[in-house]
């Protein structure tokens, strides 16, 4: 199996981004990368494969910075087939769909942390 | 006195004509008006008041003064005209008496009692009384003294029970009054002039005592005294002219805050509850910071689930190789001992030969264990990876505190939902105070507090000097008694008028002492008597007056009743009432406003079987809740002579309608 080498750093599309800085100054999160880690727990737990990034999206953190222990990484790993692709790139991608999700699920509302793991709650896991 | 008929024109509630005619039947002779509370029913006892001694009084017993007896929608009309006429009857005469208000004529528009004029008219046997003959007309049958027994309200009844409080200014100022209405003053002033009398003998005493030789001593002892007793008394009589001063603005103060008391709770109230919302806020910000520091963790939870299931597989993938492994590992085992024992003909464990035939076995077994070794592989290599991704997960999968968001989350819409009931308390608790000068009332308050203290200081002052001048009097009469023994002084004129005008006092101060102990008597008699009828406890053997006359409940051993209910307290100052009204005055009509607050059904039965045969006529102004029209009428309905209810037209304006039985 190929592995692809790994960026140093993973990037955001301009509109997930304006989202994360909404939620931010809407103290809903205490930093965008919180919202950025949500966002790829997000599309994981859908099981759904993300588009592409747009092409207006930029860098927005380091990935020692977002995942220092590779903890994210490894639950990427444990459930999608990356076949060769590099984890990162596919967590960024990952990330924006679960933002855009994210916004789209609590608009006009608060970002209710409690509903997106209230499964795991009701299970008591 | 037999009451007929009272009218009046913009009295208090009653814009325009009002009218009612007491019932004049001695077989039925009680007469009772309904209306709610704040409908005017103390307003139709004040237009007794008023038409008889020109005074009504509010709350407390303060005058209400007659700019506020105006009705104000009448006025607001620009009617300013008011008046109230009663009829009634006395020894045989027919009297007809009038009081009319209207505005002075320089006056546009009166905004106070001093714009109006009171102009008063009483007719006897249709011939009109010159004005200076109506007051002592009316002290011949309802001398004013005496009418705060028979035109009374339940609010009195209250400061009966203060006579049972020795030294209380209240206990003070209402045996004040019943001694009034029972004439013990005419005693005192007569015993205060004789005291007056004496100490101006006295002073003509010092003045002559001064010519005599060898007395010269005791005249300036005497007028030390006496100037020190003058001192004193003005001393005296100003500290209580003060603290008459203080206590009426105190009481002022206590009728102002009373009515800005809910003003002054709602105020309170609202520093309380924005200090709520204060609390609410910051534990809110709280919470939210918590939940913010969690959140770091919350993407971990959000996949939970799925990686317990991953977790699961790999470990039963792991647990498949590793029997595997096992499995392989026993025939690699059973491999390399049969070929050991193939080496060799005897048996390795009992050292005997082997028969050929066991030997081809061995060997055939040999062969299929090898062949099955070929189709047992094991990816090691698998096996390496699948248990580094297990212990990777177990990492991930670790509790965080990211699964207390819900608990926090439940926590936080609590108190979201509190802070909007606060919200609206707060909104509504602005909308009471706003406008209202809060820092008045505070001001108020105080110097309520202020005058409290000042009153007790002016007691206290009043105390010292009393001693003092006691003192003085005593001293005083110590040089008296020895210029008595005086033969030179003795035959001075003035020591003859001091020897008379003091032993006059003595009479008079005796008498008031005899007068008064007989009054207790007959006060004790007559309200014990009352209480008998009222009481619905009939082991009590009655009362027993104290030298304030309160009145204290004796059980059937003739033992003071230490305990008593609030019913039990009203019952003994209706007693106490009736034995006044009974001691002090001939036999009249009983007006009472609202007098069976605190009462069970019981009593009040008693009260309304019981008071109509000691008094010619009964007028009971009462709210539905006191005597119900069904119940309690039920023994008193051949008594009941008419019966009237007030109506509200608007807050302002009230009517009065005879009811048909």
């Amino acid at each position: 199996m190929n592995t692809a080498s790994e960026p140093t750093s993973v990037r955001l599309s301009a509109k997930a981004n304006t989202i994360l800085a909404q939620m931010k100054e809407d103290s809903y999160l205490a930093e965008m990368s919180d919202g950025y880690r949500l966002g790829i727990a997000l599309a994981l737990s859908q099981a759904i494969t993300p588009p592409e990034l747009p092409p207006d999206s930029k860098t927005f953190i380091a990935v020692s910075g977002l995942d220092p222990e590779q903890e994210i990484a490894t639950a990427i790993r444990a459930l999608v087939s990356l076949e060769g692709q590099s984890v990162y790139r596919y967590a960024e991608r990952l990330a924006d769909w679960g933002v855009m999700h994210m916004h789209e699920q609590f608009k006009g509302g608060q970002l209710d942390v409690s509903a997106l793991i209230g499964n795991l709650v009701k299970t008591g896991s | 006195m037999i009451l007929h008929t009272l009218t009046s024109s913009n009295f208090m509630p009653y814009k325009g004509k009002m009218s009612i005619a007491f019932p004049t039947n001695k077989d039925q002779n009680v007469m009772l008006v309904y209306g709610d509370n704040m409908r005017g029913k103390t307003s139709l006892l004040n237009a007794l008041r008023w038409v008889f001694y020109g005074k009504a009084v509010g709350r407390h017993s303060r005058e209400i003064p007659l700019f506020e007896l105006m009705n104000k929608d009448a006025a607001l009309e620009g009617d300013w005209s008011m008046e109230v006429a009663a009829t009634f009857e006395s020894d045989g005469h027919r009297y007809e008496l009038r009081r009319t208000v209207n505005k002075r004529a320089y006056v546009a528009t009166p905004s106070r009692s001093e714009d109006l004029e009171v102009v008063r008219a009483m007719r006897k046997d249709d011939i009109a009384l010159p004005e200076h003959l109506i007051d002592s007309e009316i002290n011949r049958f309802a001398p004013e003294q005496t009418s705060r027994f028979f035109l009374f309200d339940g609010e009195l009844l209250d400061e009966y029970e203060q006579l049972l409080i020795d030294g209380s200014e209240q206990s003070k100022k209402i045996k004040e009054a019943i001694e009034q209405a029972l004439g013990v003053p005419t005693l005192i002033r007569g015993r205060d002039d004789a005291g007056t009398i004496l100490k101006q003998a006295q002073k003509q005493q010092s003045l002559d005592l001064q010519k005599l030789g060898g007395l010269e001593e005791h005249a300036n002892k005497q007028k030390f005294h006496q100037t020190q007793i003058d001192s004193i008394e003005d001393d005296l009589a100003e500290l209580n002219v003060r603290l008459r001063s203080v206590t009426e603005e105190r009481m002022a103060l206590d009728d102002d805050l009373e009515k800005t008391e809910a003003l002054y709770q709602a105020k309170q109230k609202l520093t309380d509850t924005k200090a709520a919302e204060y609390k609410n806020e910051a534990d809110q910000a709280q919470l939210n910071a918590e939940r913010l520091v969690h959140i770091k963790d919350a993407w971990r939870e959000i996949v939970r689930p799925l990686l317990t299931i991953k977790r699961e597989h790999l470990h039963k993938e792991n647990t498949q190789l590793t029997e595997q492994m096992f499995a392989r590992n026993h025939v690699v085992t059973q491999i390399a001992q049969l070929k050991e024992a193939m080496k060799s003909d005897k048996c390795q464990t009992c050292g005997q030969s082997l028969h050929e035939k066991e030997r081809a076995a061995a060997g055939a077994l040999l062969g299929t264990l090898e062949s099955d070794l070929l189709g047992m592989k094991v990816n090691q290599a698998s096996f390496n990876l699948i248990s580094s991704e297990i212990q990777a997960l177990d990492k991930l999968l670790k509790p965080t505190n990211a699964a207390l968001i819900p608990q926090l989350d439940k926590q936080i819409a609590k108190l979201r939902v509190e802070q909007t009931q606060i919200g609206n308390a707060i909104e509504k608790l602005n909308d009471i105070v706003q406008g209202q000068d809060t820092a008045e009332i505070a001001r108020q308050r105080a110097k309520r507090d202020g005058l409290i203290r000042e009153a007790t200081r002016i007691s206290e002052d009043i105390k010292t000097a009393q001693a003092n001048l006691d003192k003085h009097e005593k001293d005083l009469a110590m040089i008296s008694k020895v210029l008595q023994s005086l033969p030179t002084a003795r035959a001075q004129k003035s020591t003859q008028l001091v020897n008379i005008s003091s032993a006059l006092e003595k009479i008079y101060a005796r008498s008031i002492d005899r007068l008064r102990n007989d009054l207790k008597l007959s006060v004790e008699r007559l309200a014990s008597a009352a209480f008998k009828k009222l009481t619905t406890q009939g082991l009590y053997s009655g009362l027993r007056i104290n030298s304030n006359y309160g009145l204290t409940i004796l059980d059937e051993r003739g033992q003071e009743v230490t305990v008593r209910s609030a019913g039990a307290e009203q019952i003994v100052a209706l007693s106490l009432i009736d034995g006044l009204a009974h001691a002090g005055r001939s036999a009249g009509p009983v007006v009472m406003d609202t007098p069976f607050g605190r009462l069970d059904p019981k009593h009040r039965s008693n009260i309304l079987s019981y008071l109509p045969t000691t008094t010619p006529q009964l007028v009971l102004f009462v709210h539905e809740g006191e005597v119900n029209r069904t119940t309690d009428l039920a023994g008193l309905g051949s008594k009941i002579g008419a019966v009237y209810e007030i109506q509200e037209v608007s807050p302002r304006h009230s009517r009065i309608q005879k009811v048909t039985q």
